[in-house]
């Protein structure tokens, strides 16, 4: 048996050089696209990826992880440097201090890196702790955290007890999202922060967290989901316990699933990334950085749309709503 | 390695076989082999630079946390059991050997101190897990299943609570080296070459074409492997170990003292998984509550495709290696030929099925004590 081991182990570890790709210089990147998790808001930025792709006439190689884990994403992450024929990796990192060593194994090995809708480090590219990916493409979370905060200050009447459902700790994304609600919500004497939960990106999760939360405090008047899973979660734990309009949700990601919640009064406001524009810009910021251009900001917020019951037909807004094929 | 004294009554099988049974037989022994195999080529032959010496360790890179979660587990699965708290538990180890190493760094103590601190608290608390799992289920006879799916929870649980549901970064370098510098380096180009110990100065261009070959995790991880299958097919401690799988009573009749056997192996499953998960926190400078979460069907997969019977009584150490090659053989080759990786559930689960009908044809053939022997 250790003959068979050692046979093993030598024969992938010095199946040398022979197959290595000879990478030619052709002119056009080739780039690979790494999400968070396989979920509708990086399938829209994926439609984006390929629209540019197609425009640009690059190739893109895409692999959606199954689940929201440092453990999932850096094995692709490292095949993805292993092919060794690709120049610019666009990810989603799932950790902001764990996937910082992963990423510079792929800057060694001469991909350069952009990330989007989430961050490394501190985010600040510039002169934070880490500065070597090209560029952040994403929301400004921290705002759309403020911006749900004051929406449901303002469907509560600035007084009730609110409840954040998040998805993991560590993540630069959720977290800012949690960190702008409170700072709002803290400015409004009447208004009382009583507690956020992580469903680590699982939508049952979520309902069950929601659950318990709306028995154990019977006066919760609001709470905000920070993503699909949560604020799906969120949706389901209020419409079993028959709470619809007495519980104000506001919630992250205009997934389907969320806008028929809009309509039916289970969420008073969805705030919708613009995930494609992430995709595209990423896209385009590669390619730009290909041919030379030196001047491409750190970091890129691509906005939000407001959807409302209101404005959710209207095309203007509609076009927000995350459309997967 | 049963003697006749632990396994009586053995099923009155013909040594006669015919040729399809003895097909079947040579195939139990071997298609896990020809199957990685059969990858290996399929993958080389299609994929963008899957046979090369930076896929190959990438790949050795990807099973460390599986193999060393397998291993244990494949202890426990010889001797009749199962842990299904190994996943949570490489967790919490993570996130206490990071803590650890975080608390004394900042102490000022030394980085190299301050690791091997970390690295004996992470697996003492595994172990210490272990020695619940073993207790409980050795001396209150509670069914593995129940006992380490609870203390999983708890782990789970006081991992959050630890790292106060966020991660414990702050790692000193020295400690991210160890996850992620090599014993070998190979730079190709011209003045290139092998390099021992020592990370060749290069830069810029140059260092694109470096490759890491058997990064630390991988050494270790080696070793125990090493010392795995040396406990279980050389030593006395192994045979016990298939004679309790086997037929625990028999066993016991013939004075294997089989409680305490089952309280170590307990204890060397979740000592594995705490090693990966210190490991963890080397490789991604922190501890994560979840760093297991994924692994835990992974590693079971991989034990179960190696061989290792779910009855108890057979298996072996190398099969686990092989099944974890298999699973990131596949992970790495769907990548390389841009299929969506999801497939790979798809196949594994039909494999792991298809091991357990290999494993029961096997025995119907021999019977099952012979084959445990």
């Amino acid at each position: 048996m250790f003959k068979k081991l050692l046979l093993v182990t030598v024969v992938l570890a010095l199946a040398i050089p022979l197959a290595i790709p000879v990478t030619a210089q052709d002119d056009k990147p080739k780039i690979g696209f790494l999400p968070g998790v396989v979920d509708p808001f990086y399938q829209v930025m994926e439609l984006g990826i390929n629209q540019a792709v197609k425009d640009f006439g690059l190739e893109v190689v895409t692999q959606f992880p199954e689940s929201w884990n440092v453990t999932v994403q850096t094995p692709i992450l490292e095949t993805y440097i292993a092919r060794g024929d690709l120049d610019y990796i666009i990810i989603a990192p799932v950790d902001k201090e764990q996937m910082i060593a992963p990423l510079e194994k792929a800057l060694e090995a001469g991909i350069k890196i952009i990330t989007v809708d989430t961050f490394l480090g501190d985010g600040d590219y510039e002169n934070g702790l880490v500065t070597f990916p090209i560029s952040y493409i994403g929301s400004d979370n921290v705002e759309g955290g403020r911006i749900a905060a004051r929406a449901l200050v303002e469907a509560l009447g600035g007084k009730g007890k609110v409840f954040v459902e998040n998805t993991n700790p560590g993540v630069s994304s959720v977290e800012g999202r949690a960190v702008g609600f409170q700072e709002v919500i803290a400015q409004y004497p009447e208004m009382e922060f009583v507690g956020m939960e992580y469903c680590l990106d699982d939508a049952t999760i979520a309902a069950e967290q929601v659950s318990a939360v709306l028995q154990r405090e019977p006066e919760l008047a609001g709470i905000f989901g920070v993503n699909v899973f949560s604020a799906q979660g969120a949706g389901n734990a209020v419409k079993a316990a028959g709470l619809q309009g007495a519980v104000q949700i506001v919630s992250y990601d205009a997934t389907k699933d969320a806008m028929e919640n809009l309509r039916n009064d289970v969420v008073t406001m969805v705030l919708a990334q613009k995930p494609y524009d992430m995709g595209y810009l990423a896209v385009a910021f590669a390619m730009a950085d290909w041919r030379g251009v030196t001047s491409l900001p750190k970091r890129v917020t691509t906005g939000f749309a407001i959807l409302t019951k209101e404005n959710m037909d209207d095309p203007e807004y509609a076009r927000f709503i995350y459309q997967v094929p | 390695m049963v003697s006749e004294a632990q396994a009586p009554s053995l099923p009155a099988t013909s040594k006669r076989r015919t040729t399809g049974q003895q097909a079947i037989l040579l195939g139990s022994k071997i298609w896990s082999w020809l199957f990685l195999l059969m990858l290996v080529f399929y993958f080389s032959w299609q994929g963008t630079g899957f046979f090369s010496l930076r896929n190959s360790q990438n790949i050795l890179v990807a099973i460390v946390p599986i193999v060393l979660m397998g291993l244990g587990q494949t202890f426990v699965i010889i001797a009749g059991g199962i842990d299904l708290s190994v996943g949570w538990l490489m967790g919490l180890s993570s996130v206490i050997s990071a803590l650890v190493i975080r608390e004394e760094y900042n102490a000022g103590v030394a980085p190299w101190l301050a690791i091997i601190q970390g690295l004996l608290a992470g697996v003492g608390v595994a172990l210490a897990a272990g020695l619940i799992n073993g207790v409980i289920v050795a001396k209150l006879r509670v069914p593995p299943f129940i006992v380490t799916l609870g203390v999983s929870f708890v782990a789970r649980g006081i991992g959050f609570l630890l790292a106060k549901g966020n991660i414990i970064a702050g790692q000193p370098q020295l400690a991210r080296d160890l996850g992620n510098e090599s014993l070998l380096y190979y730079v190709r180009g011209e003045g290139g070459g092998w390099y021992f110990l020592k990370k060749p100065d290069v830069t810029g261009a140059q260092l694109r074409m470096m490759d890491r070959v058997f990064t630390w995790p991988v050494v270790i991880t080696f070793i125990v492997v090493l010392v795995a299958i040396f406990i279980l097919h050389k030593t006395q401690f192994g045979r016990h170990t298939y004679a309790i799988g086997g037929n625990r009573e028999a066993a016991l009749r013939a004075g294997v003292p089989v409680d305490r056997h089952v309280i170590l192996l307990y204890m060397m499953s979740a000592g594995t998984a705490g090693l990966a998960g210190v490991m963890h926190a080397w490789r991604f400078s922190g501890g994560a509550a979840d760093a297991g979460d994924a692994l835990l069907m992974m590693s079971i997969a991989a034990v179960v495709i190696g061989g290792v019977s779910l009855f108890g009584g057979q298996g072996r150490v190398i099969g686990t290696v092989i099944g974890a090659l298999i699973l990131a053989v596949l992970q790495t080759g769907l990548i390389m030929i841009n299929v969506k990786t999801f497939y790979q559930y798809v196949i594994v689960g039909i494999i792991v099925i298809l091991a357990v009908l290999m494993d029961q044809a096997r025995d119907l053939i021999v019977g099952r004590a012979e084959a445990a022997a």
